[in-house]
């Protein structure tokens, strides 16, 4: 009786969480090998090799891989330090308020806003224009839709730094890093040492499955780039999204090769982070 | 005597965070705001005063966003807690978890062009339902998995007490499992509503254009280059999460206290 | 009898955590089981209150074999050595959470519950939230709270393990009082040695899944294997060192 009502459970865990997923790779396969879809008649290899040979797939995933790389980096960078340096003001009623505001913004308005900010005709364009540095538009340097992502990566920043700086300042309290800090120090360690053997390998071992898990969400990321990205290469998402929605028939089942190599990629970044029985240690 | 830098930086940094949201209510009033113009030439409620008429239809993108996440929100929240519960006391809870792994970290968007063709079938593209559903799907791991830390030996014992003095299922949920995660299953609906609240890429997709969540009638401004709505349509969509997260907070810091 | 175990076998995959256990027990009456941790005791009592089903064997309480009923159906409870007590509900209502479960009329509740708190020493304390409440008198409410659904069987695993020396005497005393005053039957499972001898009309000594039930408590202080004698020894020979260093000093 028990054992029947936890199966039915199990069995509706499997119809919402597990089906959808296998059914989306499972069709996005069959398309990218020309066995369904539109236009497509029968089984070909031809679009994994346009796609191989074109090199979009790979140009495009190391600009993600970069642009994540880069965003977290400095993000995690900055939100360590701000706990190390900020952690008693930050207790404050007033500032842990402020913290959690940034939170209540999308990526869509964080890519808007920044658009605006900096944009050629934007805030600081205007700025610089009042200022002289400018005389028309067209002089203010290119920060968004531009070469290095300038703009996507100050978005991401601005969207996970609160975040991450509020997962370091619960993790320093939950696991007691002031009172082993202080009996560091009693054991003869200088500020220096304490940051490096206490407060920086309790943090970032506590934490560093999170810092994976946004890692991959930037990597897919859709909204900030789609507004701030360039026409070439783009991030995988616009990419991929662009590639289906198509008219030219052929290009939509290269974006559903695109869509299976992410998918592999990000699936076995889940099987390798997630497998051997690691629990991240903070919900998120 | 040494000047601190601290507060410098500190009151810098409220600074950058609160110019977002005043630049953005500063947009949403103003118009004809031209290069190189600092401020904006008119200052006042008119855009705001559209919202009331239904021209710009953003009075009813809010409703159905509110419809949408509340849905999404409440239906992941209580689904995720009880499915769960099987999971997590499941002797193959490792390898059931790994499989919620892959809906939850896998960008929406693209996840929402490779069902797009179920969707169709089922004749849910482009309504409501469909949207509520397509967001359930990527709302549901995340829930399910945010209770995986409540099922432990401590609950466990819980229920065998009452199942012991005499208590049947549906008593341990109502009188003892639901009051001992009161505070995760309101934190848990609060992120599952951001989750759908936030939701763009895949809203478009399965939504064609025909469910106007906010933040689709935010990118169509933009698209349009019609700035000051897509500023009205962002202050719409981040206040009620300030809202939110200011009770929410609350809540959360008097259960630690 | 009223309980009877017969036979039972547990097993968790490969290990066969209880091996064959059969004794019985007559009504209002404490067996102590004495065992150290990991001999069984906790798998023993779980599959005697419904919470894990055994590999083989019977179980009778009162007649009726009940071997594979509901837990929630047996009327026997299981208490932790940790307290349980419901952090969301104050000191009143956990000792009351029983017999809300069963739509007793409010009236009814209110007094049976209030005269459990007196029983209890409890009085003053019944608006208290758990974590107001101190060790002794958590372990107080969570023991009211078993009580007042007059279970016909009472599981008690090391329920005062998490207690100092002075609590834990204070509760030893109250537990025998409460025995007598609701009439009792239960299982009292310690690895004190001193406690099993206080607190059970009958002894059970459990090792490596297997218990065995003494006759009477001589019978139990002279079996080697319980530790009792080695006891006695060790305190013999402290009290004769001592006489010794009285001795030298005059």
């Amino acid at each position: 009786m028990k054992n029947r009502t936890n199966n039915f459970i199990i069995s509706l865990f499997i119809a919402i969480g597990v089906i959808p997923f296998a059914a989306a790779f499972v069709y996005a396969l069959l398309y990218s090998f020309g066995i369904i879809g539109i236009a497509n008649d029968g089984f070909t290899t031809a679009f994994w090799s346009a796609v191989w040979s074109s090199g979009t797939f790979f140009q495009s995933f190391l600009y993600s891989f970069s642009i994540a790389l880069v965003s977290i980096t400095l993000s995690v960078g900055g939100a360590l330090w701000a706990t190390l340096k900020f952690r008693k003001q930050l207790e404050q009623k007033f500032l842990s308020f402020i913290l959690y505001l940034p939170l209540a913004v999308p990526g869509i308005v964080t890519g808007f806003f920044t658009f605006q900010l900096f944009s050629k005709s934007g805030f600081f364009s205007r700025i610089g224009y009042q200022m002289g540095w400018i005389s028309q538009p067209s002089q203010f340097p290119d920060l968004v839709n531009d070469v290095f992502a300038f703009g996507i990566v100050l978005s991401f920043v601005t969207m996970i730094m609160p975040f991450f700086l509020l997962l370091f300042l619960n993790v320093y309290k939950n696991e007691r890093v002031e009172e082993l800090s202080v009996l560091a120090q009693a054991l003869g360690a200088n500020a220096k040492q304490v940051t490096q053997r206490i407060f920086l390998p309790i943090l970032i071992k506590k934490t560093w499955v999170i810092i994976v898990l946004y890692f991959i969400f930037l990597l897919g990321a859709y909204e900030v780039p789609l507004i701030l990205g360039q026409e070439s290469p783009q991030m995988l998402s616009v990419l991929i999204i662009q590639e289906i929605k198509q008219y030219d028939l052929d290009r939509i089942s290269e974006g559903y090769v695109i869509a299976v190599m992410y998918t592999l990629i990000v699936s076995v970044a889940a099987i390798l982070l997630f497998l051997p029985r690691r629990k991240p240690a903070y919900e998120t | 005597m040494k000047l601190s830098w601290k507060p410098f930086v500190l009151s810098l940094a409220v600074l950058l965070i609160l110019f977002p949201f005043a630049y953005l209510v500063l947009l949403s009033l103003a118009s004809d705001w031209r290069f190189p113009d600092l401020f904006p030439s008119y200052i006042g409620l008119k855009n705001w005063s559209k919202i009331l008429s239904s021209e710009t239809g953003l009075l009813t993108s809010f409703a159905s966003s509110l419809l949408i996440s509340l849905s999404v929100a409440i239906v992941s929240t209580v689904s995720g807690f009880l499915i769960s519960r099987a999971v997590f006391y499941h002797p193959k809870k490792n390898t059931l978890t790994l499989l919620a792994y892959f809906p939850y970290i896998l960008a929406p968007v693209v996840f929402a062009a490779c069902l797009s063709f179920f969707f169709l079938k089922m004749g849910l593209f482009g309504n409501v339902m469909g949207v509520i559903i397509a967001q359930f799907i990527i709302a549901f791991p995340y829930a399910l998995l945010f209770f995986s830390s409540f099922w432990n030996k401590k609950v466990k014992s819980y229920e065998d007490l009452v199942a012991t003095l005499g208590g049947n299922r549906w008593q341990t949920y109502i009188k003892v499992l639901f009051p001992l995660a009161k505070g995760l299953l309101l934190i848990c609906f609060f992120q599952t509503f951001l989750i759908s609240w936030f939701e763009y890429g895949l809203t478009s997709i399965i939504g064609i254009g025909k469910v106007q969540t906010l933040t689709i009638k935010v990118f169509l401004f933009i698209k349009e280059a019609n700035y000051y709505y897509g500023a009205l349509s962002c202050c719409l969509l981040i206040f009620p999460p300030i809202v939110l997260l200011y009770f929410n907070k609350r809540y959360v810091f008097k259960k630690l206290a | 009898m009223f309980l009877e175990i017969q036979n039972i076998v547990k097993n968790f995959g490969q290990e066969q955590v209880v091996k064959n256990l059969s004794f019985s027990l007559d009504a209002k009456k404490t067996l102590s089981i004495l065992g150290k941790s990991g001999c069984g005791k906790t798998t023993m009592l779980k599959t005697i209150g419904g919470l894990l089903s055994p590999d083989s064997g019977s179980i009778r309480l009162n007649g009726e074999d009940i071997t594979h009923k509901k837990p929630e159906k047996r009327n026997i409870v299981y208490l932790y050595q940790e307290d349980l007590l419901f952090p969301h509900l104050n000191a009143f209502e956990n000792i009351a959470f029983g017999l809300r479960l069963k739509n007793i009329p409010k009236s009814i509740i209110t007094d049976r519950v209030n005269h459990m708190l007196k029983s209890l020493e409890l009085e003053n304390q019944s608006q208290k939230m758990p974590n107001q409440l101190s060790g002794g008198q958590r372990q107080r409410v969570s023991f009211g709270r078993a009580i007042i659904t007059n279970p016909s069987l009472l599981l008690l695993d090391e329920p005062f393990g998490s207690l100092d020396a002075g609590t834990r005497h204070r509760m030893q005393g109250l537990f025998k009082n409460l025995s007598k005053e609701f009439e009792i039957s239960s299982l009292f499972v310690t690895h004190d040695l001193k406690e099993a001898v206080l607190m059970g009309d009958e002894i059970g000594f459990m090792q490596a899944g297997n218990l065995k039930v003494y006759t009477d408590k001589n019978e139990f202080i002279a079996d080697p294997e319980t530790g009792v004698e080695e006891e006695i020894k060790f305190w013999g020979a402290l009290a004769g060192l001592e006489k010794n260093v009285d001795l030298k000093k005059h």
